[in-house]
């Protein structure tokens, strides 16, 4: 059978297993779970090659499946992600009900999105990102918390996007008579003007939707925050990917030849930019870690987009080097905010406090994955924030560079927050009880984090990849390789590394740091937080000195202006304004049945006054 | 073969009048007669659609009268596919039906009865090629479908059936105008007759002819304005009754509707008629449907807008249209059916059948509540099951024609859906019940019908292949005007 | 048959007005009055003006009962040609099958609406069809 098939037969199949087996005995869920996304991971990278294609035909279409170098760098995230959140989720989901029907969808949105990397034709790609709406949806309201409200704002923008792209590939359809996307980059130039500034426009906004661009994120939040923690790893890591992919592909066949096509990359370049600044603001304002994640997820897409718009070789070499940085440490920084879950019970940053000593690994996970987020060195977030500066000064986008740059300083508060909240602080008894998440929850996160860690120190391990997937795309090998364009990087061997001038300030404070601890070594106390005298005071017993109410007010209070206008506001006037619409509208069903006879007569009195109009 | 057009008309109806005698022999044949016949029936209807799709149209003359004078009965690849379709629903209605709310004896016989009169007469309308034939067809349609809304005696089913008789018997008027305008004028009732000749008439009675029996059929066929007793009737009927009227009956509305625009009247503008009145139709249908609180009428809104969709595909005419048309009738059916079927069990206990009474079913009935949010997202058109086929072609069929708008608001259209199926889906799975409600198991008869129903939605989603073969075929066939009138008028004998 | 304009005669034009008239009443009940019991009868009112209509269209100015009998064959030998002179004197039987249809389906609907109309009264103690809209919007 061809590997394709068989990719989707391993993983939709196993779905089905699952599902079904799970029934009879709780441990087959995790053994045919684990066994699905095992095998799929295997028949992907080991059987199918980039460039094999199926063809299938149906009625007088003909769907194309293939790999391509570029859907094979999203596919490390989907798989990747996907294999080490099944291992985590199986911990995670210890105890919790209706687990057939979470993993069902789990390994359909995999599958789905998988479906997504091998479309080489538009329906195909319709239908793949249609079963990936559906099935993470399911997985959102899994919870059952506030289903209305999160669930339907999902769908509802999902729904809008994916519309948006439907209206875009009928329209080529009609146009070309075909639906390969090969065909459309070719046909492209002989659409109307028109056409050719609508059609990327629709499928920017279903993209734009799914990588929670503003103002079309309102729906994230709430589904990242409220889906099982196990699955807003690969939420955020690998399905807002999926915008991503669907972007370059938009920006690199049908906007590069585009006379106009400089305006709308410079406000999806704006949006992006200013999503990443927003999405930092309301991150830092957030109590609840999930809520934080989630808002932070929101602004590093942002970046990812600005470097996708720009889109010159350099910044996309950026932009995808931070996604793929991104689903790393995210995916950890979610798994380690599901393990505080489960462990303690609640995710509340100003409840939760010194889980430093409790759960080490989870902290040690989270500080690398922290500093990956704030773009520090030696961790590889830093190679990617470094490149989308680099990108931006050399292609003069100087007013974006500034913009990038405060969100990024900024980051650095909601970062500390992150920090401090669930593992610094002092003690409380009410978290006495705190143990280590389990193996299978620490594992992934750990594996991570190093992950994160290793690119920092050899980027190159990725940037090769990326190389080879930006050449698929069409983008010429200019400087020999494309990362010699920065003044990062640096050839030693075979690998990509890091310029010594940064290895020389690394080490600079590695010996600092070295040099406090040392220092403080010789005759030094261990004391304990409530040592100590505030003006003469000695702390209570039961006083907690960490104090995490309020955080950051003087900085909320500074941005307030700029927070108070909600575009969540809009969109509900917008709503209740239609719904209210529609509510007048169906009265004219009045049930008075004479009513119903009289509208027959009148429909029948305006066909007859209408008639020479209406009927030649 | 094994049987000729005519049995689809005259089974039917002597075994509807048999049943009560059999009744007297055993209480349990009153229940499996009509399923007999059904059966039987969908064999026949299958293995003339074999012979159709290769040697063309079968006209069956009754009594022996040629055409123009006689009535006939044209089994074509369009009507023979209607029908195939309709039987099937039938029968799976039967298969539902056969034990639902515990119907007693007396009760049962009527049900029956009526039931195969409504499944007769709508096989009638579109299997018969005389313009005065259809009316009684439809009359007789009607009637069933007046008893059968009013057949349980709680709850406001005599409002919902007064309100449909008030505006069939309308309906009844203007056919009858129609056709003594037609009559008067042509001096022939055969339409294919009235095909040829039509061009003969005055233009002004034409059009007259042509509104009257726009408003007549369009009140069967759900077109707004003329729609209002269709959410009443719907809601009220019992389930399987509903899924009979979404299903069935209304197809042939919009069959007739159809036959007399494409093939009996050839006027300029008809066309952008159907796609106003259709997107009219479906743009206040699915308005409506939004804020309602009763299920089972939130599901009849949604089926006259579906319909209204049909009707938009019809409209642009090419033949690319009319695929879609068909496709989308033959998803549509399914697809609506088991949403009634299903629906019909979720609010099984709940006397005002409100939506909020759905809550938390998926507990109790999880196969109920997974085939109903099945059906509920196959209808707004997700991949990958049979809706998004249907609703893929008549976007791309707009796109042929550069019909940009037509698609966006479609595309809003189903924005709209996608929310209110969604709600409920959320309610089924994630609410608490309500405590005044006791759920009831589906018995399993109805739960191998809805499954049927459930597992052709995936098959054909995944293979639309097995179905569009037949659906090329009767698009072709409704579109060739010529053909049917040569196939009618030049003597067709039935060739065995 | 050929084709008729407007070839007709004064007692025709009686035929048809009253037709018409009848069918305008029938919707005046129908539309306007407000007890079931008079809509009914305005349905009922209006059936007949269209079986009227119908009938009317079939009429040929002092045509006989479309029946071959004795008296009207009158020994003449049966050509196609005397079958087709003898037929024009004749009153087109098709309208009157089609009446006796729409008659007997009329009375059908008569009969299944009074007996819902026994029922709303039953459930509703009102005659009035603006108080009887339980099913609205």
């Amino acid at each position: 059978m061809n590997t394709i098939y068989l990719l989707f037969t391993v993983l939709f199949g196993g779905a089905i297993l699952t599902f079904l087996l799970g029934k009879l005995s709780r441990i087959l869920y995790y053994i045919v779970f684990l066994l699905t996304m095992a095998a799929a991971v295997f028949v992907f990278y080991a059987q199918i090659r980039i460039g094999d294609t199926v063809n299938i035909n149906v009625d007088d279409m003909q769907l194309q499946w293939g790999l391509t170098a570029f859907g094979w760098l999203f596919s490390l995230m989907v798989l990747g992600l996907g294999l080490l959140a099944a291992i985590y989720s199986i911990a995670y989901m210890k105890g919790k009900d209706r687990l057939g029907y979470f993993y069902l969808h789990f390994l359909i949105s995999i599958g789905a999105m998988l479906g997504i990397l091998l479309s080489r034709d538009l329906v195909s790609f319709f239908i793949f990102w249609e079963i990936m709406t559906w099935a993470s949806y399911f997985i959102v309201v899994y919870s059952g918390k506030d289903v209305q409200k999160t669930g339907i704002r999902y769908i509802l923008f999902s729904a809008i996007g994916a519309y948006a792209m439907l209206m875009a590939i009928v329209i080529i359809y009609g146009q070309t008579n075909s639906i390969s996307i090969d065909d459309l980059a070719v046909n492209y130039s002989t659409f109307s003007t028109s056409l050719q500034i609508w059609i990327p426009l629709l499928l920017i906004t279903a993209f734009a939707v799914k990588s929670a661009l503003m103002p079309l994120h309102v729906w994230a939040p709430g589904a990242y925050a409220n889906s099982p923690m196990a699955y807003t790893a690969v939420f955020s890591g690998a399905l807002s990917k999926m915008g991503i992919y669907g972007m370059v592909i938009v920006f690199v066949t049908l906007i590069a030849n585009l006379p106009q096509g400089v305006i709308i990359r410079d406000i999806i370049a704006w949006l992006g930019a200013i999503t990443a600044v927003m999405g930092t603001f309301w991150a830092i304002a957030q109590d609840d870690a999930k809520k934080l994640l989630a808002y932070s997820s929101i602004g590093q897409l942002g970046y990812i987009i600005v470097g996708v718009a720009i889109g010159t070789s350099f910044a996309m070499m950026a932009a995808l080097f931070m996604a793929i940085m991104h689903a790393l440490f995210k995916g950890a920084l979610f798994m380690a905010v599901g393990a505080v879950e489960r462990q303690a019970g609640t995710t509340d940053l100003t409840e939760v406090t010194g889980l430093i000593r409790k759960m080490p690994w989870t902290f040690i996970a989270s500080l690398i994955s922290i500093i990956a987020l704030a773009g520090i060195p030696p961790v590889g977030g830093f190679v990617g924030k470094w490149m989308l500066y680099e990108s931006l000064i050399s292609s003069d986008h100087y007013l974006l560079v500034i913009l990038i740059f405060f969100a990024s300083t900024a980051g650095f508060l909601y970062c500390y927050k992150f920090l401090f909240g669930f593992f610094l602080g002092q003690e409380e008894k009410e978290w006495e009880h705190v143990k280590e998440a389990p193996v299978m929850m620490v594992v992934p996160m750990m594996l991570m984090a190093v992950m994160a860690l290793i690119l920092g120190v050899f980027p190159g391990i990725l940037l090769k990849p990326v190389d080879v997937a930006m050449q698929s795309m069409g983008y010429a090998e200019t400087y020999g390789h494309l990362w010699s364009m920065s003044v990062l990087f640096n050839e030693w061997g075979n690998q990509v590394m890091l310029e010594p001038l940064f290895y020389a300030i690394i080490i600079v404070f590695m010996v600092f740091l070295v040099f406090l601890v040392l220092k403080g070594m010789k005759g030094t106390r261990y004391v304990t937080t409530k040592d100590i005298s505030t003006s003469g005071e000695i702390p209570l017993e039961h006083e907690n000195l960490t104090f995490k109410g309020n955080f950051f007010q003087p900085f909320l209070r500074a941005v307030d202006p700029v927070m108070k206008r909600q575009i969540m506001t809009y969109y509900r006037q917008i709503g209740d304004g239609l719904e209210a619409f529609f509510d007048f509208i169906r009265r004219v069903y009045s049930g008075n049945g004479q009513t119903y006879a009289i509208y027959v007569m009148i429909f029948l009195v305006i066909l007859l006054l209408l008639k020479d109009s209406l009927f030649g | 073969m094994v049987g000729s057009p005519v049995f689809f008309i005259a089974i039917p109806l002597l075994v509807a009048f048999i049943i009560p005698l059999a009744g007297y022999v055993s209480k349990e044949l009153v229940r499996i007669l009509p399923g007999l016949v059904l059966i039987y029936l969908l064999a026949l209807s299958f293995s003339l659609m074999g012979y159709v799709m290769e040697y063309g149209t079968i006209v069956e003359q009754i009594a022996g009268w040629a055409p123009p004078w006689g009535i006939n009965l044209v089994y074509s690849p369009f009507t023979g596919f209607l029908t195939t379709l309709m039987l099937f629903i039938g029968l799976v209605i039967w298969i539902y039906s056969y034990r639902f709310k515990n119907v007693d004896f007396e009760e049962g016989k009527k049900f029956f009865i009526l039931f195969l009169m409504l499944v007769t007469g709508a096989v009638g309308i579109v299997l018969t090629g005389d313009i005065f034939n259809q009316f009684v067809f439809i009359e007789i349609t009607s009637i069933a479908g007046y008893a059968l809304t009013a057949f349980y005696r709680g709850r406001d089913s005599a409002e919902a059936s007064f309100k449909y008789l008030m505006i069939g018997s309308l309906s009844s008027m203007f056919l009858l105008l129609a056709i003594a305008l037609i009559y008067s004028q042509l001096g022939t009732l055969n339409m294919a007759d009235i095909a040829s000749k039509s061009h003969l008439m005055l233009p002004e009675f034409k059009i007259l002819a042509l509104i009257f029996f726009i408003i007549g059929l369009g009140i069967e066929a759900e077109i707004f304005p003329l729609n209002g007793w269709a959410p009443d009737a719907y809601s009220q009927a019992p389930g399987p009754v509903g899924a009979a009227f979404a299903g069935i009956v209304v197809k042939a509305g919009v069959y007739a509707v159809i036959r007399i625009i494409f093939t009996l009247f050839d006027v300029e503008g008809t066309h952008e008629f159907l796609i106003v009145a259709g997107l009219i139709t479906l743009l206040v249908a699915e308005m409506a449907a939004l804020k309602q609180t009763r299920l089972k009428r939130m599901l009849a809104y949604s089926s006259i807008g579906q319909m209204g969709l049909v009707l938009i595909a019809f409209g642009i005419g090419t033949e690319a249209g009319v695929f879609a048309a068909i496709f989308l009738m033959f998803n549509h059916a399914i697809i609506k059916s088991l949403l009634f079927l299903s629906g019909s069990y979720l609010v099984y206990n709940s006397s005002e059948k409100f939506i909020s009474e759905v809550n938390g079913m998926g507990k109790y009935l999880p196969i109920t509540a997974v085939l109903f949010s099945l059906g509920a997202i196959a209808i707004v058109g997700m991949p990958p099951f049979a809706g998004f086929w249907s609703k893929w072609s008549v976007l791309t069929a707009a796109a042929h024609e550069g019909m940009f708008m037509i698609i966006g608001m479609i595309l809003l259209v189903s924005i709209v859906e996608l929310v209110y199926y969604f709600r409920i889906i959320n309610r089924i799975f994630f609410f608490k019940m309500e405590d005044h409600i006791e759920p009831k198991r589906p018995t399993a008869n109805a739960l191998i019908a809805m499954f049927a129903l459930g597992v052709i939605i995936l098959v054909i989603g995944f293979y639309p292949g097995l179905i569009t073969g037949y659906i090329h075929e009767a698009s072709q066939s409704l579109l060739d005007k010529g053909k049917y009138i040569h196939d009618v008028l030049s003597a067709g004998v039935l060739t065995r | 048959m050929e084709m008729k304009l407007f070839d007709i005669d004064i007692i025709e034009y009686g035929f048809f007005i009253t037709a018409i008239a009848l069918v305008l009443i029938g919707l005046y009940a129908v539309l306007i009055k407000k007890s079931l019991i008079k809509i009914v009868i305005g349905l009922s009112i209006l059936d007949s003006g269209i079986n009227l209509l119908l009938i009317t269209i079939g009429y040929v100015k002092g045509g006989t009962a479309p029946v071959f009998s004795p008296s009207v064959i009158k020994d003449m030998p049966l050509t196609m040609e005397n079958i087709k002179k003898i037929s024009e004197g004749m009153v087109d039987p098709i309208p009157q099958a089609l009446v006796l249809t729409a008659i007997v389906i009329g009375f059908g609907v008569t009969a299944v609406a009074l007996s819902l109309v026994i029922r709303l009264y039953r459930h509703h103690q009102t005659l009035n069809i603006d108080q009887i809209k339980n099913l609205k919007w």
